[in-house]
């Protein structure tokens, strides 16, 4: 299979070296036009994310890859001296398929599992084709790839559960109250803890958010960076003053000593007769544990979320053997598929097509004839056949001198499809099984 | 025809013994939590078809008998949480349900002979002033245990968040709020059912209960009254606590739970002294 993958990870090299090489931005539109020229890569796509930056391509065969890839990352970073060439790896084949199936399930993610990783692929695959460096097989390959993304997520516990602290408490506020939209969050500390929750809750549904900060000027540009959400911005020791109107709190400062106290709104939160989800990330820890012990309150810290995050962590690690035998069936599946393209084999389904048509035709109509007559319609209607796939597969032969993969790929489906050669290929595949269960 | 009222009447609880299990698979495994689930309509069309016929053969409305009484609170239970997962579109708490369901419907069938025994006996339960007590009586008691199975789920959801134990009832229970609102809010259309029922069953005694005279009153009525008091009670303190007193969700959702209990008492006197 004329397929491979360069490229360097989390696996291969740390932030600083990865940072090098990393395609962000414009660069990766960049490299696929300047490689595009150039005669190495038949189609090629850059995926490029915090953990890796990889080159899927189809070689034409005419130079050294890994150098070309190099050679153009060097260029458009400005990169001088020697490049170690072993942070790098490069899968070729059904290897190539095996690791893109796996990036695309995010077993190869830093955080196995992370949803990301399908996304920053579609961008990677939408700029490909944009750039007209993604034709026939990488574009069947990559829709391949999203389809074991979604099975990942859909049919195993890989993409369930949070896995970062910050998304563990919009998951516990999402266990007890069903419709975010309708929540006010009230964020105690605007650092960046708080900031993450406050993300994690806003893409949950949450459209109301006031932010308590000491000081307010940060507290206001924090609002301002939260899109998404009407957010506004309160002085700290107002936060009691709202706290009646929350459901949601997310305490985050860096006070030394408590800064919801069970004597300040023990009352408070006792007459609001509603459910109030309180997440205390701070250390040390910002909420009265009293509180926590009035019925309508549920106060978790930093270690409670700790726990959540182990568990899920844990569970898509038990569930890691379901998903690669996803990937495996699936890229089984491609590989087969890609097989049944050669136009060797091809040939042959189309001569049996035409053999089995043939046959048909003379059954039919045979009766009509003497027997002598007979004998010359076999003959003529070999002849004809002969002359009629003369073409065809002069075509497909050719195709394997001249064109590029995509192109022979496109051109023998399309020929299968015609002709439904796939049927035939399935007879001929079921008379083996059979003689096989027959021995 | 009563060889095939016999038949279906055995094939409903398990029909909803197959509803419960579906939904605790759906529980356990996760899946299709948010999907609608044709069955219940299926088993709705199904017990409906079973009672038109029970009306056919014994000439009257299916609520004369209390095990009679039990398989329309069944079937109309399983209508309200049809309704109620076209709503919130939330199938995680079908498996209580259906499994309170299959309870009800499984003593109902099983005491067949009973019914066949009370059936047709139409007295004054049959007559307009008998189905305006017996039907509100019908939707109190499947108001009140839908609010007892939430109330249920929610103390339940509720311990374990207070406790931080993050286990399969964390991951599979509905959101708590939602768990404390269907129960309140079932609690209130049944004590509302429930009054209605307590002021008809009045005018009914009045009627016809002590036929004017000084006769000593009947045993099961006399517990129906004591009992069904005594729910009513718990059940106007927990709308007024909620309302006025601002009663905690877990406070509201185990007086809903007594409440049941004790209208659970008073059914199962009443069968006990029938």
């Amino acid at each position: 299979m004329k397929l491979s993958v360069i490229g360097i990870s989390h696996r291969t090299a740390p932030v600083e070296v990865r940072e090098r090489y990393a395609l962000t931005g414009d660069l990766a539109g960049r490299f696929l036009r300047a490689a595009h020229l150039e005669n190495v890569f038949e189609e090629a796509m850059v995926l490029d994310t915090c953990n890796r930056t990889e080159l899927y391509f189809v070689p034409t065969g005419a130079g050294d890859c890994m150098d070309s890839f190099l050679g153009h990352v060097a260029k458009l970073k400005g990169l001088s001296g020697d490049v170690d060439k072993s942070v790098f790896y490069r899968h070729d084949s059904q290897a190539a398929v095996e690791h893109l199936f796996g990036v695309a399930a995010a077993l190869d993610s830093q955080i196995v599992g992370e949803h990301q990783v399908l996304g920053q692929l579609k961008d990677a695959y939408r700029l490909a084709a944009e750039q007209r460096t993604a034709r026939f097989l990488l574009g069947r390959l990559m829709h391949r790839a999203f389809r074991v993304g979604k099975r990942t997520r859909s049919e195993t516990e890989l993409g369930r559960g949070s896995v970062s602290v910050a998304s563990a408490a919009a998951d516990l506020a999402a266990q007890i109250f069903s419709d975010m939209g309708g929540r006010t969050v009230l964020m105690v500390g605007a650092g960046q803890t708080a900031e993450a929750a406050a993300r994690s809750l806003i893409s949950a549904g949450v459209r109301r958010v006031v932010i308590a900060n000491r000081t307010l000027s940060r507290a206001e540009e924090l609002t301002r960076e939260l899109t998404g959400a009407n957010a506004r911005a309160i002085e700290l020791d107002r936060a009691g003053e709202v706290i009646g109107d929350t459901d949601i709190v997310i305490c985050s400062t860096g006070s030394s000593e408590p800064v919801l106290t069970y004597d300040a709104l023990g009352d408070i939160i006792s007459r609001r007769g509603k459910l109030l989800c309180i997440v205390d990330l701070a250390v040390p820890r910002d909420v009265d544990p009293k509180l926590g012990d009035l019925p309508n309150v549920f106060l978790h810290n930093i270690n409670d979320l700790d726990r959540v995050v182990a568990r899920n962590i844990e569970r898509r690690r038990q569930d890691i053997p379901r998903a690669k035998a996803i990937v495996e069936f699936e890229v089984g599946e491609f590989v087969k598929w890609y097989d049944s393209l050669q136009a060797a084999s091809t040939i042959k389904l189309l001569n049996r097509r035409f053999e089995l048509l043939r046959q048909a035709e003379i059954e039919r109509y045979g009766g009509k004839f003497s027997d002598s007559d007979r004998e010359q319609l076999q003959r003529f209607t070999e002849s004809l056949c002969k002359k009629i796939l003369h073409r065809p597969i002069a075509f497909l032969r050719g195709l394997a001198q001249d064109a590029s993969v995509s192109d022979q790929l496109l051109a023998v489906e399309t020929i299968r499809r015609m002709y439904e050669l796939d049927e035939i290929e399935a007879e001929q595949n079921g008379r083996g099984d059979d003689l096989e269960n027959d021995e | 025809m009563d060889t095939l009222l016999s038949i279906l009447n055995w094939l409903l609880p398990l029909v909803y013994l197959a509803l419960a299990i579906d939904y605790g698979a759906t529980f356990i495994l996760r899946n299709r939590t948010h999907d609608r689930n044709p069955g219940v309509i299926l088993a709705i069309v199904f017990h409906g078809a079973f009672l038109v016929l029970w009306g056919v053969r014994f000439g009257g409305l299916p609520l004369v008998s209390n095990y009679e009484i039990l398989s329309v609170v069944a079937v109309s239970s399983a209508a309200v949480y049809w309704a109620i997962e076209l709503v919130t579109r939330d199938r995680r708490a079908g498996v209580f349900v259906f499994l309170l369901i299959f309870l009800l419907q499984y003593t109902s069938s099983a005491s067949l002979s009973v019914m066949i025994a009370h059936a047709g006996d139409s007295g004054h339960m049959q007559a307009g002033l008998g189905r305006l007590h017996v039907l509100p009586a019908v939707l109190a008691y499947t108001a009140l245990a839908f609010g007892a199975v939430y109330a249920t789920l929610y103390l339940v959801g509720q311990r374990n968040m207070k406790h931080h134990n993050f286990g399969l009832l964390f991951d599979r229970l509905p959101p708590l709020d939602l768990l404390g609102r269907m129960s309140f809010q079932s609690m209130q259309v049944g004590f509302a059912f429930m009054t209605i029922t307590i002021i008809t069953g009045g005018v009914l005694f009045h009627r016809f209960g002590s036929g004017g005279g000084a006769m000593p009153i009947d045993p099961k009525l006399l517990a129906k009254i004591v009992i069904g008091s005594a729910a009513w009670i718990i059940f106007a303190m927990d709308v007024f606590g909620k309302y006025i007193l601002k009663w905690s969700v877990s406070r509201v959702s185990a007086i809903t739970l007594a409440g049941f209990l004790i209208i659970a008492v008073l059914f199962v006197t009443s069968l006990a002294l029938s």
